[in-house]
């Protein structure tokens, strides 16, 4: 879903004179587009934890976002890791629908706070491209 | 490693859920079924859920995310082995010699909780469809 902002970054390749170090975006962009990869993947787990609310012996998952932002390497896969301090039901499940709704929510919101960032960077160039004629 | 992945997750969700609650309104329109084909009263159904790696329909299986999002499937379903209830019930035709005809050992209230959760079940994984669909929507106004 980001590759036109990698394609951005490929430019680099082809007009090295002109380019500073984020290509044709300034660096928070390509930290931003970190930010949103991230937020799908933790989303992904909390949406996998929903489902399986009522499986047996399934225990909540996610990822030490701050962690995971700070030291992921380009283009690898985050850890996914148990969540800790979370009641065991009976059946063996630990999964809180109150805790994972929270999650959600945030996600969705800090997913779009993020892309709205990132949309304002790509409205700069695109002014740029049209010398200020909208 | 896509948004649109997350929605086959919720969607066995739902899917799990929705068969649990039909099982569920099956026991309560049985409680008082005394004949089945295989011979008895009714007996209590429910369902076992199990994690399941979900891919989207549109890659191969192997592609598939395996540490990253679990969907949920039904594993089986299991019939309740308990006994079922006897009454005292002379003219009932299956009635057996004594006078005492088997009933299902079916607990509305049981089976109405249980249907509550599996309905709460289904509206937390429809939310989070909602939720995917909406960063989907950000996504693309990036483009416009």
């Amino acid at each position: 879903m980001w590759r036109f902002v990698g394609a951005f970054a490929a430019l680099r390749l082809w007009h090295a004179p002109c380019s500073t170090p984020g290509g044709m975006l300034n660096p928070i962009a390509s930290q931003l587009e970190r930010y949103l990869d991230l937020l799908v993947e933790r989303q992904r787990l909390v949406a996998s934890n929903i489902a399986n609310a009522d499986t047996p012996d399934y225990k909540t998952r996610d990822i030490d976002f701050h962690f995971e932002f700070m030291s992921l390497a380009r283009g690898a896969r985050p850890r996914a890791i148990e969540a800790q301090g979370l009641q065991m039901k009976n059946d063996g499940n630990n999964v809180s629908v109150d805790r994972e709704s929270r999650l959600l929510a945030e996600n969705a919101l800090r997913f779009n706070a993020a892309a709205a960032l990132l949309k304002g960077q790509l409205q700069a160039v695109r002014t740029a491209i049209k010398e200020g004629r909208t | 490693m896509s948004l649109f992945n997350l929605f086959s997750v919720s969607a066995s969700g739902m899917s799990a859920q929705r068969l649990r609650a039909q099982l569920l309104v099956e026991n309560m329109a049985n409680a008082e079924t005394t004949r089945t084909p295989e011979g008895g009263p009714y007996r209590r159904k429910d369902a076992v859920f199990t994690s399941e790696p979900q891919g989207s329909p549109f890659s191969a299986v192997f592609q598939a995310e395996v540490d990253g999002a679990a969907g949920v499937a039904v594993a089986e379903v299991i019939e309740d082995t308990r006994e079922p209830v006897k009454r005292y019930l002379p003219g009932h035709p299956d009635a057996d010699s004594a006078g005492y005809v088997a009933f299902p050992r079916v607990n509305p209230a049981e089976d109405m909780v249980d249907l509550m959760n599996a309905s709460r079940g289904f509206q937390a994984n429809v939310s989070a469809i909602s939720a995917v669909r909406d960063m989907i929507h950000r996504s693309l106004d990036l483009l416009r």
